[in-house]
């Protein structure tokens, strides 16, 4: 009886002592994972933030597809797909609670708070001041990218900035146009300062000097600071940012990101790829079949401009789609409007469309017409940068060159690359065009007249979900 | 062995059979002669019935006879004559009902005596109905217990809610095993059941401390008892289901006639597709293809008996369903052993032990975007289901058939299994070292390996195409354990005072380690092949460890004076592993009285012969929330690249919140218990008032703080408070035996303090459409949307309509009529967001349950129905499912749909615009939600014992089981069953969710 009682405490105080004696039972350790306290101890922890930045520019709400889909309002191209909010959108017909206008809001801001975390952290790290320097390029150049997106489609919202990420403020109000105007210019010129000018073949694909410099050229084309434009531009044309040799290496994937590619999404298959090729390709090729280019863009096209080929699948045309299918025709059944955009696919030789095509964002070709542009309008001669991009693509120069040579040469070279409708609401703006009758003719059932508001439309609507949470503090842009 | 004997036993024929004289005298327990008892021959109709003195006297045919001694209000005893020619009996007042036991927290009571709310369903009410899970067997049958089916697939469990929903965080009651806190009730056989008890208010539930917030379920497996005869059994069923509705939508001319029509509407060319003959042919009724004929089977095997000191109860189960939606299906084996033993007059021990594995697949049915039965309502009907070459019907022919694939392609080439192994294990000493003084130490260990197989396809025929094929497994093991000590005391003294007390400590470790590997590109799809050595390319590996802990000290202390006046104290301090120093420790205290008015000298009212009132408060705790949210996370594998090369990158995924602490609930209890004539009719009413303090909630993600996670705060209040019935009912008369009972609760939910002016919920579909948010001064999660008010059925109501004077909309000439009319809340002459309000309420005001039962001889028919009331559904599927801007099939009362004045005011025109947002979040699809549904009826016969003995059975009962007999309800979908959708955020949205199937099975029970 004893024994057994005995036995019976022994085993008692056993297992006691097996789960309850653990003086840490309340410990809970973050199993693999890192703290802010155990974080940002290296160059490695700092290169790794760097990279997260990149990171959500690959998802579907942002340059994976729905970034692309603010500029289906444009001439140029059909929204095709099936999403039906989209109608609004290409429309201008859309209320604050169309779901588009919320696509890539948190994404963009994503950005920004790595880059913030960058900025912030990264001084006191100790590493390599080259590599350091570089990372803190890298978050001011893309912080100031996302700041630039937010401004083009929604005009102005909150900046947040380091001080508000460490005191926990984010619901600000809007800045101004200008205020957002500044910061970007000034995120650039601290990118111009501390990128380098290129990268080694290991680092393609992260911003240097010439990406911070091209965009900036950009920003001051939007602000109508043509001369500073001038200036930042030539950095690009004057830099190690050469075009390509052909006007399709940009759109292949062995050759797309050569020095001519600033600034692309970078995809790779079977690790992270690039969402933007499902949606702009036929339905029967693996695709969603959207942004299909209108007749009017192919029409714009000159007779002999390889660049039309490289630009769409044209009827007839055979695709290489791998796998069982090999080369398969393009036919006209393929889309309604006749075309889809080719640039930014390709398959596999094995069959299904290859993720490692990048989305192209910025290329220097954009920057040489930008600062045509820019010589034109303030009398200056823009041939020679308008005529690199043309004779690139094997057509004749044109002498004297006008603001209808540089609209018809923007028009063509960047078709589909999210600049034709931006572009028109920046010359509209500057008294170029007349956008309202641009837009309001009626070209067909792909390419319906629609009446641009100027008191509105410059400007999408701030999307409804965050004026509601904002509580009042984030106001609805004019006309909304 | 002594199986073997019995059997023989049974078998051996009669030897000695003569006609004998039986006699005696039935008493109570007090000894006390009981006359009118019914003393029957089992098998036959020969009997006889006590005298005025408790005497009988009978003949029987041998000495095998059984005898049947019966009495309302007490047990019915019965007796093998053997060679006894006087058998004197003691019938035991039949203490089913206030003399039984309840168990509670770290030990029992009498229900007599429980001052705090507790339900009690027994196992038998439940036995053998086919349902994969016991949280299903609950359903309807405890007042202020809601279990909510989220959907009808097989192996789907649903959520249990205790006195309403009580946080917007994990509202799931704490599941306590034969001892074990923490456990699942999916891994139990609702046959191994022998109770349930629930533990409604604080003062049941308080000794649960910190885990005790949303109530407690504390489930009872059967034992074996001590000098009982083994006993044999054996229960089989099996079945089959069928979809009750299904949505009637357009076949293939009507769909491409409501299509052109839209086209001619808008002015625009006919997309060619519709004027293609070959997509105008009906082909295929998609939902019918999909919900084929289901089957479940269900088979137990069960053995228990108990010696001088040890006893045991043994069983296996296996349980296969295979669903009404093709390749759906679930199976669960089982496996129990318990076990007790006496080892001295001061020391038992005891063991339980309980083994499952359990296995389905899930397909996905909450989509609104790639569903099967969603795709299935949706999908084009001129393509058939395979083609004439051998082919899935594919809709990526047309960007006018949708972006859905083949939904039979789906469900066909679907290969996601997930496997749980799991034990359960406890192990009891409980040795008395006084008299009344008892310590106990339990000791348990709760360890589940989960492993999940899915392998991808390539898809290059279907228009939701995949690239590349993966298989990804996932593995998981977790395991609990547990060590508790607590002393009880149980006295009484000079009579009428009698005390209790309890107290004691527990410890209690969760561990789960993890690992996910993905390989990609697989050569060969060959089910031979799925296994990842087989893939060329590794593509990913993941694994990772957490840890909680839990350490408690608890106390209960019970007062009782002279029967009448009835005190209960508990207290519980829990430290909890998930919260940062300084916040780890909570406190929970409660205490609850009881008065027995009708123990009082000055109670005089015959038809009442019990009346309890019971009071009681006390404080609970929910520590189930993200551990670890005071540290700031940073998370590494932000997939990248640069130069072609693989990189990844590193970004905080968590800002901390240091202050992060539990839930606190404050409940308040009011209740009383009537007896009615005899106590053949119980009453049982409870009020309370639930307040839940410190919700954790999540800040409002405004859009400028990016992607990562915002931490809870302690912020939020909500309130329940409700009235909970339960009645019930016995009685017999000759026969025939019958008994009914009945609950209902009424629970009012609101919440009353947020942080932020609305939470969001889950949206629904492609445009995102909003369907409901979590308002302060609210009930959870109200629908909200527009007010529609009809059509506009010509111009001129348009241009009079002073809700849209001032709308953009109108001026551009893009309303017109067939256009829906909505509801300009501000008057500002325009619809926009400003004009959105709540537009429903998804929470039932009202729930109920009732069960009936009748016996007569070998007859046995049970009645349980379940309804509820005072609810919306906001039918979303319904939304989608009558809007033409959407590229696919839609509901056939689209037919119904507006052409010209008058036709329709309420299914809008035909259109591809969607300027008028016709078909937005509006009180167009809100539906009334209550239903009442005949859950379950169960028809049985026993076959006389005289019969069946002779074979070596003691007991044969064969049965028929239907559930989802019949529903009545408004409710225009499948199912109003629909549950919750986003956590707790959404409740009665309808997303064509896996409806409930109509089940009827024929079962055995045989004893041997």
């Amino acid at each position: 009886m004893k024994k057994l009682i005995l036995t019976a405490s022994t085993i008692c105080l056993v297992t006691f002592s097996i789960i309850s004696c653990k003086d840490d039972l309340l410990e809970s350790p973050p199993f693999g994972q890192f703290t802010s306290a155990t974080f940002w101890q290296s160059g490695e922890d700092v290169v790794a933030a760097t990279n997260a930045i990149y990171e959500p520019l690959r998802d579907h709400d942002f340059y994976g597809h729905a970034e692309h889909t603010f500029s289906i309002v444009e001439d140029d191209q059909w929204r095709a797909g099936d999403h039906g909010e989209d109608q609004a959108i290409e429309e201008l017909t859309f209320d604050p609670s169309n779901a588009q206008l919320a696509a890539g809001w948190r994404e963009k801001y994503e950005v920004i708070s790595r880059a913030n975390a960058v900025l912030i952290n990264a001084p006191e790290v100790e590493m390599d001041a080259s590599l350091k320097d570089r990372s803190l390029g890298e978050a001011y150049f893309l912080r100031g990218f996302s700041y630039w997106r937010l401004h083009v489609i929604y005009g102005s919202t909150a900046i947040i900035l380091e001080e508000d990420v460490l005191a926990g403020e984010y619901n600000k109000p809007k800045a101004t146009i200008e205020e957002m105007q500044r910061q970007i210019e000034s995120d650039l010129q601290m990118a111009t300062q501390l990128l380098p000018q290129s990268h080694s073949a290991a680092d393609l694909g992260r911003v240097h000097n010439g990406t911070a410099w091209g965009l900036l050229c950009k920003l001051y084309m939007y602000m109508d600071r043509l001369n500073d434009a001038i200036t930042a531009g030539d950095n690009v044309i004057n830099g190690p940012y050469p075009l390509a040799e052909n006007y399709a290496d940009n759109f292949r994937i062995e050759t797309e990101n050569n020095p001519e590619m600033l600034f692309a999404v970078q995809g790779l298959d079977a690790w992270a790829g690039t969402a933007h090729r499902i949606y702009t390709t036929p339905r029967p090729w693996g695709g969603w079949d959207f942004h299909a280019p209108t007749q009017n863009l192919v029409d714009e096209f000159e007779q002999d401009d390889p660049r039309r080929d490289a630009t769409l699948f044209l009827p007839g045309e055979m695709v290489d789609l791998g796998g069982d299918r090999g080369l398969t025709e393009y036919t006209t059944e393929l889309s309604q409007t006749g075309y889809h955009f080719q640039k930014f696919a390709s398959w596999r030789s094995a069959g299904g469309l290859d993720e490692g095509q990048n989305v192209p964002i910025l290329r220097a070709a954009d920057v040489y017409l930008l600062v045509a542009e820019a010589k034109i309008r303030s009398g200056q001669n823009g041939d020679t940068e308008l005529n690199a991009v043309r004779t690139r693509a094997g057509l004749a120069p044109v002498t004297n060159a006008t603001m209808d040579d540089v609209i018809h040469e923007r028009r063509v070279e960047l078709a589909g690359e999210n600049q034709r409708h931006f572009d028109l609401m920046r010359w509209d703006k500057a008294g170029i065009v007349d956008i309202v009758s641009i837009y309001g003719e009626d070209r067909g059932q792909f390419d319906p007249p629609r009446s641009f508001d100027r008191n509105k439309h410059y400007y999408f609507a701030i999307p409804q979900r965050e004026i509601d949470v904002s509580n009042g503090v984030l106001e609805q842009n004019p006309g909304y | 062995m002594q199986a073997l004997v019995l059997i023989f036993y049974f078998i051996t024929p009669f030897a000695y059979a003569q006609e004998r004289t039986v006699s005696g005298t039935v008493t109570d327990s007090n000894g006390g002669p009981l006359p009118g008892v019914s003393i029957l021959i089992e098998g036959t109709s020969r009997g006889t019935t006590s005298d005025a003195d408790g005497n009988y006297s009978l003949a029987v045919p041998d000495t095998e006879s059984t005898l049947i001694f019966s009495f309302v209000g007490y047990t019915t005893e019965r007796m093998v004559v053997g060679n006894q020619s006087e058998i004197n009996i003691s019938l035991i007042e039949d203490i089913s009902q206030l003399e039984e036991l309840v168990v509670v927290g770290y030990g029992t009571q009498q229900k007599r005596d429980v001052t705090g709310a507790i339900s009690q369903v027994k196992g038998q009410d439940f036995e053998n109905l086919p349902v994969a899970s016991s949280s299903q067997a609950l359903q309807g049958r405890a007042a202020g217990v809601q279990v909510i089916r989220n959907g009808g697939a097989p192996g789907n469990t649903g959520s249990i809610r205790i006195r309403g929903t009580g946080t917007i965080n994990n509202a799931e009651p704490l599941i306590i095993i034969d001892g074990f806190p923490g456990s699942s009730l999916d891994d139990v056989n609702p046959n191994d059941i022998e109770s349930m008890e629930v533990l409604k208010d604080a003062s049941a539930s308080a000794i649960y401390g910190t885990r005790a917030a949303n109530g407690v379920i504390i489930v009872t497996t059967k034992r074996g008892k001590t000098n009982e005869n083994l006993k044999l059994s054996l229960n089989a069923y099996t079945g089959v289901s069928n979809a009750i509705k299904t949505v009637d939508v357009l076949d293939a001319p009507t769909l491409a006639q409501l299509k052109r029509e839209r086209y001619v509407n808008d002015g625009l060319p006919i997309d060619p597709i519709w004027e293609d003959p070959q997509y105008q042919v009906q082909r295929t009724d998609w939902q019918d293809e999909l919900l084929d004929q289901g089957i479940t089977q269900n088979i137990d095997l069960n053995l228990r008996g108990g010696g001088e000191s040890s006893s045991f109860n043994m069983s296996l189960g296996y349980f296969n369903e295979e669903g009404m939606m093709k390749n759906s299906f679930f199976e669960r084996f089982s496996l129990r052993l318990n076990s007790d033993h006496k080892i001295n007059k001061r020391l038992n021990i005891g063991q339980s032990l309980q083994l499952t594995s359990r296995k389905g697949n899930f397909l996905n049915t909450n989509s609104a975007q790639t569903g099967v039965l969603w795709s299935a309502i949706r999908f084009q009907p001129s393509l058939p289901v395979i083609d004439a070459d051998g082919n899935y019907g594919s809709s990526q022919v047309s960007g006018e058939f949708g972006d859905i694939n083949n939904p039979i392609f789906t469900v066909d080439t679907e290969d996601d299994q997930e496997t749980r192994h799991r034990i359960l294990g406890t192990l009891y000493a409980e040795l008395e070292i006084i008299k009344d003084l008892k310590l106990r130490a339990n000791f348990g260990i709760d360890g589940e390996i989960f492993d999940r197989d899915n392998f991808e396809i390539i898809i290059n025929d279907q228009i939701r195409a995949r690239d590349r094929n993966s298989l990804i497994r996932s593995y998981r093991e977790t395991y609990s354990l547990l060590a508790e000590y607590f002393l009880s005391y149980q006295k009484t003294f000079a009579e009428k005072h009698t005390a209790g007390i309890v107290g004691g400590y527990a410890a209690q470790t969760f561990d789960e380690a993890s690992f996910l590997a993905r390989r990609r590109d697989f050569p060969d799809e060959a089910a031979l092949q799925r296994y990842l050595d087989a893939g060329n390319t590794i593509d990913n590996a993941e694994g990772n460890r957490t840890y909680d802990g839990l350490e408690s000290w608890f106390a209960r202390a019970n007062y009782e004076y002279d029967n009448r006046y009835l005190l209960t104290l508990t207290f519980r301090a829990d430290g909890s592993s998930r919260f940062d120093d300084g916040n780890k420790w909570g406190y929970f205290p409660s205490f609850s009285a009881g008065w027995r008015i009708s123990e009082e000298s000055f109670w005089n009212v015959g038809l009442i012969s019990d009346l309890k009132l019971v009071g009681g408060w006390g404080e609970l705790g929910n520590q189930n929330v993200d551990r670890n949210q005071f540290l700031a996370l940073i998370a590494t594998g932000e997939r990248y690249s640069f130069g072609g090369e693989q990189t990844v990158g590193a970004a905080q995924s968590r800002i901390p919140n240091p202050n992060i602490t539990w839930e606190t609930v404050q409940m308040t209890n009011f209740g009383v218990e009537i007896g009615f004539l005899q106590n053949q009719v119980l009453a049982d009413i409870n009020y309370f008032i639930k307040d839940t303090k410190d919700m954790l909630l999540p800040v409002p993600v405004i859009g400028s703080q990016g992607q990562a996670s915002v931490p809870d705060r302690n912020f939020g209040e909500m309130r329940n408070q409700g009235l909970e019935m339960e009645l019930s009912y016995r009685g017999n008369k000759g026969d025939l035996s019958y008994r009914i009972s009945g609950n209902a609760s009424i629970i009012r939910n609101e919440v009353t303090r947020l942080n932020a002016p609305f939470l969001e919920t889950r949206r629904y579909g492609r445009p995102n459409e909003e369907i409901a948010r979590v308002f302060p001064n609210e009930p959870l999660s109200p629908f909200y949307g527009w007010v529609a008010d009809g059509i506009y059925q010509n111009t001129n109501e348009i241009s009079a309509d002073p809700s849209i004077a001032n709308d953009p909309r109108n001026e551009a000439g893009l309303i017109q009529p067939g256009d829906v009319r909505f509801v300009d809340l501000n008057g500002d002459g325009l619809i926009d967001e400003n004009d959105r309000t709540i537009i429903g309420d998804p929470n039932p005001e009202l729930v109920y349950g009732l069960n009936a039962g009748v016996n007569y001889k070998g007859f046995d028919l049970n009645l349980f129905f379940l309804g509820s009331a005072g609810h919306e559904i906001f039918n979303a599927d319904r939304m989608q499912g009558i809007d033409p801007t959407y590229p696919f099939n839609m509901y056939a009362e689209t037919t119904g749909r507006w052409t010209g004045e008058g036709t329709s005011n309420t299914i809008p025109r035909m259109t591809t615009r969607r300027d008028n947002l016709n078909h937005r979040s509006s009180t167009l699809f809100i539906e009334n939600g209550g239903f009442f549904r005949l859950k379950n009826v169960t028809l049985g016969y026993t076959i006389p014992s005289e019969l069946t003995s002779r074979i070596g059975i003691s007991r044969a009962r064969f049965y028929v089981t239907g559930q989802n007999v019949f529903t009545i309800t408004d409710y225009s979908g499948m199912d109003p069953e629909l549950g919750y959708v986003d956590n707790n955020l959404q409740l009665n949205v309808d997303y064509a969710q896996y409806p409930q199937a109509r089940t009827w099975t024929l079962g055995t029970t045989i004893d041997f």
